[in-house]
């Protein structure tokens, strides 16, 4: 009786690449841009340029109580958050009159949209509940008043540390957005 | 007869003198206790009075002050024309007319913090870290709110011993420092 000379199945050492094969064919075809044909292009933003930024306080709306000192310890820490970004040659305050002399100046705004009073006892004690965190609609703006640019981005505190460091979250991802919009 | 007279007219003077200069000396000694008592019991009087209203030690900067570290502790002292902030290293003036707005709160603080505090916190075996974060104690925070010479607007927020904050704001109002009326979001939760 003659032996077989191939096995009546494919072995697995013959699968495995053409499988691989068959799989790396059809990702190409299924985005053509990788064969060098042109698909559509990834939406990308344009980067604002600006010499200096103000940074302007806002009300919360009337619904809205957040106390003084998160306010304050959130401004605060976004000024410190935009020098450290070196972005600009000069960041402005709220009020600060030696801006107006500035001709290509950007006006950012920090609108509160939301604030939950955390503690900072029940984090340690539970650590899955109170979260302190502050929500706010950050707003790039020009000097006549057009808005450039908007987000919304929100600060937190969820296991250790006060309830004022929930400003200090927010900073870091202002300066973020800061970076990535110049 | 006269002799006898003349010796107890004698006898009886001395006597006098001696109860006279006793009661002189006497005299004299409570007019200098009473002096000094007096000086003594003014300045304990005044001490403490003085002390609360001008200024306060250990008091923590959290942020906003003017080459001045975040979390940095010092004194702070109420001047004639402002606040001032002392630290090993800084000095910062706020002064009253440059004051926009002044709030206090009440807020709480764990007695084991930081970040010492924690690793210990999570080093007690059994769960027992969140035993001790039970443990807090009450702070009171002073917000101030102020411009600088060219109108740009400064808040700066201090944590302070119960009390003593809204003793201060009270005498920068009295200075003349401006306040406005502000709703205070209810108190629902300590704010540690």
């Amino acid at each position: 009786m003659k032996p077989l000379a191939r096995a009546a199945f494919p072995s697995n050492f013959s699968v495995v690449p053409s499988g691989t094969v068959f799989l790396m064919v059809a990702s190409l075809l299924a985005h053509p841009s990788l064969l060098g044909k042109p698909g559509p292009a990834p939406q990308q933003m344009q980067k604002l340029t600006a010499s200096a930024i103000q940074l302007e306080r806002s009300d919360p709306p009337e619904d809205l109580l957040i106390p003084e000192d998160t306010r304050v310890a959130t401004y605060e820490n976004v000024i410190l958050q935009l020098t450290k970004t070196k972005k600009f040659q000069h960041v402005y305050r709220s009020g600060d009159r030696t801006a107006a002399s500035v001709p290509d100046l950007v006006v950012l705004r920090l609108i509160p949209e939301a604030f939950k009073a955390g503690s900072q006892k029940q984090r340690e004690v539970t650590t899955v509940t109170g979260a302190t965190s502050i929500k706010v609609k950050i707003q790039f703006a020009s000097r006549d008043g057009k808005v450039l640019r908007e987000k919304t981005v929100e600060g937190k505190v969820r296991f250790y540390g006060e309830n004022l460091r929930a400003t200090y979250d927010l900073a870091k991802k202002v300066a973020a957005v800061v970076n990535e919009t110049f | 007869m006269r002799t006898r007279s003349a010796q107890c007219n004698r006898v009886m003077s001395s006597k006098q003198r001696k109860i006279a200069r006793r009661s002189l000396q006497l005299a004299a000694v409570v007019v200098v206790f009473v002096a000094t008592a007096g000086s003594a019991f003014s300045q304990q009087l005044a001490t403490p009075q003085a002390s609360q209203s001008t200024s306060v030690p250990h008091v923590k900067c959290v942020i906003g002050l003017e080459n001045i570290k975040a979390n940095v502790k010092g004194t702070l002292s109420l001047l004639p024309n402002g606040l001032e902030f002392v630290t090993d290293k800084n000095k910062v003036d706020i002064s009253t007319a440059s004051i926009q707005d002044i709030f206090t709160g009440q807020e709480s603080r764990q007695d084991v913090s930081g970040p010492a505090g924690t690793v210990a916190k999570a080093g007690i075996p059994y769960g027992g870290g969140r035993i001790v974060s039970l443990f807090s104690h009450n702070v009171e925070v002073l917000t101030v709110e102020y411009v600088d010479s060219n109108g740009g607007f400064h808040g700066t927020v201090f944590v302070l011993s119960p009390g003593k904050a809204t003793v201060l704001k009270n005498q920068l109002v009295a200075q003349g420092a401006k306040v406005t009326n502000h709703l205070q979001p209810p108190a629902q939760e300590q704010k540690p």
